[in-house]
């Protein structure tokens, strides 16, 4: 698998005439190295965060962490190119750094990189002058947009342990239960099943029926994803999950649709059956060469022209080291982008369209797939109890 | 944790701000472009949604210092404190046009001459002086940082609450161990632990690590623990914002203890002690470093003090940092997550030749690593909440440690 990711990204290197890259971002230096681990709240994460350089004419990347224990154990790294941990949220440590990068990549070398923290700046680096540094998310963006057969692999294996932790806690609804039990049972079972780290807080929320009964939006649509609360669910509820964890550097992701101790109404299944001709629809058009137009419009189409997505999202985005990845489909960067997103086999795409039925709230769910060369292929086949055709 | 999406409340909220905004005087700063929850939280009070790891900079808060006014990139008022106005809200966006023109179109902001951020990309480093030509960009993590350091006691008590829930969760956690249980398992325990108690977001991932030499051996942390192995744990917690740090080391079957781990456990409370006599205020942090090295003892590889509060405060103390620690001194109001890190003599009780950590052989050249090179062996690992005082500190966390 790196190998592979290694090759990529040297030619992503290349044709943006990059000759290293210094990677800050938790799922960039993973990519980069096939180190993955834990990972911690975004507040911890910035100071404690591996780092990663890669040398376009160096087989191996160069790892900086003080968790080379627990992050890199099999990555089969020549000695030294495993490094004492960066500080980059210190002078100190920023210059200690740029020192070590100098040995490692010359004084003259083209560095790319993806986030330039205060004392990145500071020290006195010609480096990091801020007048035309490349972009380092750009290149390993490039490089990650399609995925290897290792990739899938673990991706499959990802999903499929959230599919497994989330089946008890569907099991686990009735009135009384709080939406953090939901969440309790969840991580439970994600970490017992094998997960490295959950990557979002779980997302269980009771959706009100009528936008008009629900927060105030920026843009009147509706106001999705909320955080969940010690809230009791109450009989007939109807719940929107989202959910995903980190499993060997992949993220997962879960979206369905739950009725809180009933059965659907007749209204409500008609909402499933609109879903499922959306979906179809897009699915139709999703082929190696389709834009990410020709789905947003199979999407309208299919839906009296009405955007069946949330306006703040997407119809769908990709996944892989991170739980919402390019390419995005459908969002505010505008038919002209979606124009210009490709689909190529590889790519993983998750679909993530919505069906709104003002008064009776509505039905959302998301679909993985992975583009193949004829077509696509499901990644996941959880059910869509208590919802059917 | 309530049952409705709740903003933090007025007096933690006007408190905050009041020492941020005065930060921003201090440094001559008319408007901060900041991307770190921990700053956003801190101004705005608002709760988001949560994820885990890093995130790219991008300017999801605005502050300007003339107006007072706070703006926020969120879809809705849900969590959003009534003193920031719908019409301060901007919803989620992935078109860095549609971003740009949102911050142009904040009063004060095309007006400024200086603008702090709290990070950059490569991206936003070229953006934003193209689009604010008559302003400096500076760097305002330092400010926001002296900010935050120092608590105020709704912010001590916020941590209190979160300390509350780690270390419930801890001792469930520890209620399971026992050989033959993995390490994963005790983790997954101390997640349900503290998602019954209404808190679903953990600070940091693995709980719990063997930490006797047998964690050499270890391919991955699904496999039981021997009836042998010391496991430490590490529980952290983020509740309503602010981060709660607790770690323990039990054995995991106490008759097994031998006379060599009884005294490293002495060891480490002895450690602990020492470090807690160097939490003086106006102490140097460098006193922390040399609480390790009068007791002989070998410094851990990651911080052995970290700040706690809203995600990541100073100080953070590592022997990788010497010249920071020794230029930071301790403030009544800080409050630090401190770790007493204690190295038997190794199991056969003679130095080995080989590496104590895999990354070891990096620290080579590096002289204050040079000797925990040198045995594998038991760890004790011990870590408490202090908030420094005016006097003696206070030690917040309160969980029980095993004793020989």
């Amino acid at each position: 698998m790196q190998r592979d990711r290694r090759a990529k990204l040297k030619d992503a290197m290349d044709a943006q005439g990059v000759d290293a890259l210094v990677l800050l971002g938790n799922s960039n230096v993973s990519y980069a190295t096939g180190a993955s681990w834990p990972l911690a709240d975004p507040g911890r994460a910035n100071f404690d965060r591996p780092v990663a350089v890669v040398a376009a004419d160096d087989e191996h990347p160069h790892l900086f962490t003080a968790f080379a224990d627990l992050v890199a154990p099999d990555l089969s790294l020549p000695e030294d190119h495993l490094h004492r941990p960066a500080y980059l949220e210190f002078d100190e440590g920023a210059e200690a750094f740029c020192r070590d990068l100098a040995e490692i990549v010359g004084n003259d070398a083209r560095v790319a990189i993806d986030e330039l923290p205060g004392s990145m700046r500071r020290v006195n680096s010609s480096f990091f002058s801020e007048a035309g540094i490349a972009s380092a998310d750009e290149v390993v963006g490039a490089a990650k947009l399609v995925k290897t057969s290792d990739e899938l692999g673990f991706l499959r294996t990802g999903l499929l342990i959230t599919e497994k932790a989330i089946a008890p806690v569907q099991a686990a609804l009735a009135p009384g239960v709080r939406e953090v039990d939901l969440t309790a049972c969840f991580l439970r079972g994600v970490f017992d099943l094998g997960a490295e780290a959950n990557i979002l807080d779980p997302i269980f929320q009771v959706m009100p029926r009528r936008l008009a009964d629900g927060p105030w939006t920026t843009h009147g649509d509706i106001a999705c994803p909320l955080p969940t609360t010690e809230r009791e669910l109450e009989l007939d509820d109807v719940l929107w999950v989202d959910t995903g964890i980190s499993y060997v550097g992949f993220a997962s992701d879960f979206g369905r649709t739950w009725i809180v101790g009933s059965q659907p109404t007749v209204r409500q299944h008609a909402q499933f059956r609109a879903w499922r001709e959306i979906i179809g629809a897009v699915l139709e058009v999703t082929c190696p060469g389709a834009t990410g137009a020709d789905l947003t419009r199979a999407a309208l189409a299919a839906s009296d022209g009405r955007k069946p997505w949330m306006e703040h999202f997407y119809l769908a985005h990709g996944l892989g080291i991170e739980s919402a990845e390019p390419p995005f489909i459908g969002t505010d960067l505008g038919e002209g982008y979606d124009e210009r997103q490709v689909l190529v086999p590889g790519m993983v795409v998750v679909l993530e369209p919505l069906v709104w039925d003002d008064g009776a709230a509505g039905y959302r769910s998301e679909e993985v797939v992975v583009i193949t060369e004829d077509g696509w292929a499901s990644l996941t086949d959880y059910p869509y109890d208590p919802y059917a055709d | 944790m309530p049952t409705e999406i709740l903003a933090d409340g007025l007096e933690l909220r006007d408190a905050r701000r009041a020492r941020a905004f005065a930060a921003m005087e201090a440094d001559d700063i008319d408007v901060l472009l900041l991307g770190r929850e921990a700053n956003a939280r801190y101004f705005a009070g608002a709760q988001r949604l949560w994820t885990a790891g890093t995130r790219p900079f991008g300017p999801g808060c605005v502050v300007v210092r003339q107006s007072g006014a706070v703006h926020l990139v969120s879809t809705w008022d849900e969590g959003v404190p009534g003193d920031i106005p719908h019409e301060n809200l901007f919803g989620i966006t992935w078109n860095p046009g549609n971003l740009l023109a949102w911050l142009r179109g904040i009063d004060g902001v095309t007006e400024a001459r200086r603008i702090g951020t709290d990070s950059l990309t490569p991206r936003f480093a070229q953006l934003l002086p193209k689009l604010f030509p008559a302003a400096e960009f500076v760097d305002a993590e330092p400010s926001l940082e002296s900010a935050r350091r120092v608590k105020t006691p709704e912010e001590v008590e916020a941590i209190r609450s979160a300390i509350c829930v780690a270390e419930s969760a801890l001792a469930t956690a520890i209620s399971e161990l026992r050989p033959g249980v993995s390490e994963r398992h005790l983790t997954a325990a101390f997640m349900e632990a503290i998602a019954r108690q209404g808190v679903t977001t953990p600070g940091a991932q693995r709980v719990a690590w063997v930490s006797s030499p047998a964690r050499f051996e270890r391919r991955n942390w699904t496999e039981p623990i021997g009836d042998k192995d010391l496991v430490a744990f590490d529980a952290a917690v983020v509740a309503a914002g602010y981060s709660a740090e607790v770690g323990r080391t039990w054995p995991s079957s106490p008759a097994a203890v031998d006379k060599s781990t009884r005294a490293l456990y002495r060891k480490a409370d002895d450690l602990l002690h020492r470090l807690l006599d160097a939490c003086q205020p106006g102490a140097s942090c460098g006193d922390l470093l040399e609480a390790y090295r009068s007791g002989g003892e070998l410094l851990p590889p990651f911080p052995i003090a970290t700040g706690l509060g809203l995600g990541f405060d100073l100080p953070v103390v590592t022997g990788h940092l010497p010249r920071t620690a020794d230029e930071e001194c301790l403030v009544p109001g800080m409050v630090l997550a401190l770790t007493a890190y204690a190295v038997g003599e190794g199991s056969n009780g003679a130095l080995r030749n080989d590496a104590l950590f895999r990354n070891d052989a990096a620290f080579r050249n590096d002289a204050a690593f040079r000797n925990d090179a040198a045995f594998r062996s038991d760890v004790v690992f011990i870590k408490e909440a202090v908030l420094i005082t005016d006097g003696a500190p206070t030690v917040l966390t309160s969980s029980p440690q095993w004793r020989p």
